[in-house]
């Protein structure tokens, strides 16, 4: 089992990395001290590098567009206005697709988790036959898989197409997240299982009554990484919604940011790259990246330790 | 890990599953193989059973009428900036004056491309009208068999084949005849046509240092900043945008004809009729020509080597603060610099110059008169509605009559007719900055002048200037009339293991030539190296594509 005291929870953490330099009566050395100013300054100047084009962002979405154009808007807004929001915020078509996004990765997420902690958890067990196949199998996929035609015929014969399954289905078990859960599944202590099994739980109640409680830091980690990759995904709905009102909130944004500059020069060249106005981009965006920011903070703590999760075998 | 024992079941498992994956591959490689869509190769094509709806007289200038309520499937390409609405004017008027409905299968614009080529490419649920496709485009498609081959049906495309005939098209339209030669395309068509890009200059600033608007050759442009620059040494006179596919590609593509080349937007593959024979365009003297013009803005200061790898919105933000002081443009971009200085309340005017002239004259690009235009899906010809189909193509986008109501709308409801022919538009209607302030938008709210159902801005002349601002309007006289087009270089349709041969290698060249050209402008490789570069041009292959070019058009030829 991984043994990290992150598991102390975030105060004492915090507590350990910021104590003062005189706790248990031994002085930290001046050169220590030097070390961990500079530290400290360095990391908050790639802090605020990191920070500096959301902040961008925030100040685009409440300037009036002549002040973008013209270049002066940084951190501050210039031509304070909320109408871009009030304009955004009004579009049905926005609120519809956000809908859309927030039910696909729901629904995605957990069928992702379900198809994924029972595999990994299947393909932990040693005794599994074809357990080498199966495995090969899945890492086959990370490498290989079928091409973009191939992949909307194969969507477009199942019926799947403008329906919720063409977006949840195709990419539920993401391969990367599968070997982590089963890595972390092949460290669970194979004594608690038996000690189960001799009292007479089957193997879907160890799984469900024993395991499963005991992962929670591995199942909110991959919830995490699911939930992010599905909020995000524009692709699978891009090439399999037919209609807009089906589009995910992240194909709305694409089209908005990188339609109307178009890449394609032809079209650019018969006038039809008109923009949309630099600070609608930037509320939408604003208004896309805000939940999972907000989600963030409370997530961190798993976030933190279930990437090193899985990474130590015994 | 130890071998177990019992090597008996162990070999029979063994051969069953190698029996297993010989039938499996077997299957894989036989669905490969489907029935093979065949194509109409003959006029005198038999339309029994397959025009209901359609009319029986309809002809030129006929104004299209479906007989009965008909449905076709259209690929729509999705603008931000007018999203689609069920209940939109047009979709609603299509329905109730030609008894045409639409079942839209829509694509956002950011992506229209590559949804379009999947769907084509898999065949499966192909929209019966592929709407929004340059020429060009439909190549890739053309070996599948997924798209109609329209030249077998232009004898019921009436409208179509009168303006062919009256602007005198046919040698454009033969530019687009595949292999075998018909087209697959039907384009948009132009009587005339229409720049749209050029330098924008700060108006007030120009007026101030005594210099003209009109700038008769690029040399006398070229003055003109050095003029600017030492009189605001602070600011870049020029500082451009576009770049994001090759430097500067829609500056050098204006500029490009004057000096008897092609480059950026208008480099396509790469190829120059010389007279006699194709030559490789970016190995010739007057691209060197063009390249050393602009490598001498940047040595001299005058323009910004930034233009070359910046932002659009980083460029925009230059001129917008006074940085710079001309960018390139075009008619709608240049609303939205005017608009910027306006909102700050600055006294910064804008306005374009009309392309000078250059080395080579003063010149247009040969052909673009076929412009952005449409495709049908090849199982239309299957359709019980397909003469209705062709006959409602024909009507809505090449009739005078469809191409003023997918531009303007309908008289009475969005434009006025006054007393000499002229259009106007409703007061709360805006479009283009007609009505600048306007509660609403010809395209947002009504769906006219959209891209997938108005071709080419209404293609007549008349049209097209229709809704142009005035300054618009002078820009576009102005130019065609000082101005000659290229003669339009021979047609040269490729087989399609030519075309695949020859896609790599334009590719690899054209890479190879954009990237130089950057080099050589921003000055990283001096221009004495220019014979160094056109021999590396040599070793990518550029003679034998050049010989599958030219034997091309001796085929075609003879």
């Amino acid at each position: 089992m991984v043994a990290t005291n992150l598991n102390q929870g975030p105060d004492r953490v915090a507590a350990r990395i910021f104590r003062p330099a005189t706790v248990a009566g031994i002085k930290d050395s001046r050169s220590y001290t030097v070390f961990r100013a500079i530290n400290g300054v360095l990391i908050i100047v790639i802090c605020f590098v990191t920070l500096y084009p959301f902040l961008n962002i925030i100040a685009q979405s409440f300037s009036s567009e002549a002040y973008i154009n013209s270049g002066q808007v940084n951190l501050v807004p210039r031509g304070f206005t909320v109408t871009t929001f009030q304009y955004v915020l009004g579009d049905s078509m926005f609120w519809r697709n956000y809908g859309n996004t927030v039910v696909y990765t729901v629904v995605a997420t957990a069928i992702a988790m379900v198809l994924t902690t029972t595999f990994a958890y299947a393909l932990s067990k040693r005794h599994l036959k074809g357990r080498t196949f199966f495995i090969g199998i899945a890492v086959f996929t990370m490498f290989f898989n079928g091409g973009i035609i191939p992949n909307y015929i194969l969507i477009s014969t199942l019926g799947m197409k403008n329906t919720i399954w063409a977006i949840v289905l195709p990419n539920a078990i993401s391969i990367f997240n599968l070997l982590v859960m089963k890595a972390f599944f092949e460290n669970f202590p194979e004594d608690l299982e038996e000690a189960a099994a001799i009292d007479g739980l089957t193997t879907y109640g160890i799984l469900g009554r024993i395991v499963l409680p005991l992962s929670k830091a591995v199942i909110a980690t991959m919830v995490l990484f699911y939930a992010v990759s599905f909020w995000n995904s524009w692709f699978t709905a891009f090439l399999y919604m037919d209609r807009s009102e089906l589009y995910p909130v992240t194909v709305y944004l694409r089209n908005l940011i990188a339609g109307a500059t178009a890449g394609d020069p032809s079209a650019a060249a018969a006038g039809e790259a008109t923009q949309v106005a630099a600070n609608i981009k930037a509320v939408t965006m604003l208004l896309i990246t805000i939940p999972i920011i907000s989600l963030y903070p409370f997530i961190q703590k798993y976030f933190v330790s279930g990437v090193m999760l899985g990474s130590v075998k015994q | 890990m130890t071998q177990q024992s019992r090597p008996a079941g162990r070999r029979r498992s063994r051969r069953l599953f190698a029996a297993v994956a010989t039938v499996a591959a077997g299957a894989l490689a036989l669905t490969a193989c489907g029935p093979g869509d065949s194509q109409q190769t003959d006029g005198d094509f038999d339309f029994s059973g397959k025009e209901v709806g359609a009319m029986s007289d309809y002809g030129l200038d006929t104004t299209f009428v479906a007989t009965e309520p008909v449905e076709f499937s259209l690929f729509y390409r999705d603008h931000p900036n007018y999203p689609i609405e069920d209940d939109w004017r047009i979709l609603t008027a299509l329905d109730e004056f030609q008894n045409v409905s639409f079942d839209i299968v829509s694509a956002p614009l950011s992506d229209w491309d590559q949804r379009k080529a999947t769907v084509i490419g898999a065949g499966t649920d192909v929209p019966q009208i592929i709407s929004v496709t340059y020429p060009g485009q439909e190549v890739q498609f053309v070996a599948g068999g997924a798209i109609l081959a329209v030249s077998d049906f232009i004898d019921y495309l009436p409208n179509f084949s009168d303006k062919v005939e009256r602007w005198g098209l046919e040698d454009e339209i033969d530019q687009l005849r595949q292999e075998d030669g018909k087209f697959y395309l039907l384009p948009g068509l132009r009587e005339q046509l229409r720049p749209q890009y050029t330098y924008a200059v700060r108006t007030d600033i120009w007026e101030e240092l005594g210099l003209s608007l009109e700038p008769a050759t690029f040399d006398e442009f070229a003055d003109q900043l050095r003029t600017v620059h030492e009189a605001y040494p602070d600011a870049w006179p020029l500082s451009d945008r576009w770049s994001a596919n090759g430097p500067i590609e829609a500056t050098v593509n204006f500029a490009a004809p004057n000096f008897g080349t092609s480059a950026g937007w208008g480099y396509g593959e790469g190829l120059w009729w010389d007279g006699g024979e194709y030559v490789y365009t970016g190995a010739t003297d007057e691209y060197r020509d063009l390249v050393e013009y602009y490598a001498g803005l940047v040595a001299d200061g005058l323009m910004d080597p930034e233009s070359l790898t910046q932002d659009d919105d980083q460029a925009i933000a230059k001129f917008g603060s006074g940085q710079s002081l001309a960018i390139g443009t075009n008619d709608q971009e240049i609303l939205r610099l005017r608009s910027t200085f306006e909102e700050l309340g600055t006294d910064a005017e804008v306005s374009m110059i009309v392309v000078p002239a250059g080395p080579a004259g003063d010149k247009l690009p040969a052909g673009q008169r076929l412009v952005n235009g449409f495709m049908l899906a090849s199982h239309v010809a299957e359709s019980e509605n397909f003469l209705a189909l062709l006959q409602f193509v024909d009507w809505l986008y090449y009739s005078d009559e469809g191409l003023e109501f997918a531009k303007w709308g309908i008289e009475g409801e969005t434009f006025t007719r006054a007393a000499d022919g002229t259009r106007v538009l409703n007061p709360n209607i805006d479009i283009n900055g007609l009505n600048p302030g306007a509660p609403e938008a010809l395209n947002v709210d009504y769906g006219f002048h959209n891209g997938v159902w108005m071709l080419e801005h209404g293609s007549t002349v008349d049209l097209d200037l229709s809704m142009l601002r005035p300054e618009v309007q002078e820009f576009v006289t102005a130019t065609v009339d000082k101005k000659e087009q290229h003669p339009l270089p021979p047609p040269r349709p490729l087989t399609e293991l030519e075309r695949e041969q020859v896609s790599l290698w334009q590719t690899a060249l054209r890479d190879h030539v954009w990237q130089n050209t950057s080099r050589f402008i921003v000055g990283q490789r001096p221009l004495t190296e220019w014979d160094a570069y056109v021999s590396e041009l040599e070793g990518l292959n550029k003679q034998a594509y050049l010989d599958v070019i030219n034997g091309a058009v001796e085929r075609a030829a003879g």
